[in-house]
């Protein structure tokens, strides 16, 4: 079935763009957490600051909005198919 | 070696160009005048240009029926489309209500004493060599022949965004060659000028040991 297959090889692909972007996204919050240790003034190990920072990102929306990776596509093959078929 | 690298470079624009002209939508003025269903034998060349068979049927299956709309297009020529369900495939337009489309033209229909007249949004190219048609997409009643279409806006921001997207593979190629690959190939060349050289240099010298001997 040709809409079985289209959404296992869209999963696929999104699913690897979702971990990559996911990794990437955690990587630039250890960065920018590490910048701000480094600048001075706070009096907690470096360590521990990162690992804080990094349990508050965990549970951030910008973490939720990579979820949108999954819903843009999705919402725009919704629309296309209201638009063309229904509309 | 430049003219095989401009043959390349032109042949992918063609190519692109092609396949947008192909892909993207594009609106017609039509007076519908009939519906057909034909089948369809597809030969191995223009089968590519028909859409997979419904989801639920055999694909192996070389011919099935054709939906066909017949047309009159504003300026006087004819235009056969056809109607069939893109499905969940190439290109994405989902289209899965061929059978309602078909409906509407048979309701659509009008003759040349008066008519009515229609935009129809399609994809695809009419060739009579490979015999392949458009594909129709959408009906809609419009106002006469010479009523402007609108804008294709669609249309317009596809290509924005496709052309910034070639954009931006082409400056971060740029840099990468300019950073990475041109100061290597140049590393390579003064290498090889400083070999020429040094060969150069001592066969002059052996040239000059050989001459003392005349």
């Amino acid at each position: 079935m040709a809409m079985v297959r289209l959404f296992i090889i869209v999963f696929v692909v999104l699913s690897i763009i979702y971990i990559s972007l996911s990794f990437y996204s955690r990587a630039r919050a250890r960065d920018r957490l590490e910048a701000e240790w480094d600048e001075g003034g706070i009096n907690m190990p470096r360590e521990a600051y990162v690992r804080h920072g990094l349990k508050d990102y965990d549970g951030s929306l910008r973490r939720k909005l990579i979820l949108g990776v999954y819903v843009v596509p999705m919402a725009l093959v919704g629309l296309i198919i209201y638009l063309v078929n229904f509309a | 070696m430049r003219y095989i690298g401009w043959t390349f470079l032109i042949a992918f624009w063609v190519v692109l160009a092609a396949f947008l002209h192909y892909t993207l939508p594009q609106r017609d003025i039509v007076r519908v005048q009939g519906t057909e269903i034909i089948r369809q034998d597809f030969s191995g060349i223009n089968r590519i240009f028909y859409a997979q068979a419904d989801s639920g049927n055999d694909n192996a299956v070389i011919n099935r029926d054709l939906r066909l709309i017949n047309t009159t297009r504003a300026n006087g020529r004819v235009m056969v489309y056809r109607n069939e369900d893109t499905g969940f495939g190439w290109p994405p337009y989902f289209k899965l209500d061929s059978s309602n489309l078909q409906a509407e033209a048979q309701a659509s229909v009008s003759t040349r004493a008066a008519p009515e007249w229609y935009l129809l949004t399609h994809y695809g190219w009419r060739n009579e060599f490979l015999t392949i048609y458009p594909n129709a997409i959408g009906l809609k009643p419009h106002p006469g022949p010479d009523a402007p279409k609108g804008l294709p806006w669609l249309n317009i921001i596809i290509l924005i965004v496709l052309a910034a997207l070639f954009y931006g593979i082409w400056v971060r190629w740029r840099r990468f060659r300019q950073r990475r690959i041109d100061p290597t190939l140049e590393e390579w060349q003064d290498n090889w000028e400083a070999a020429g050289d040094a060969v150069q240099k001592k066969r002059g010298r052996f040239r000059r040991w050989l001459n003392t001997w005349k």
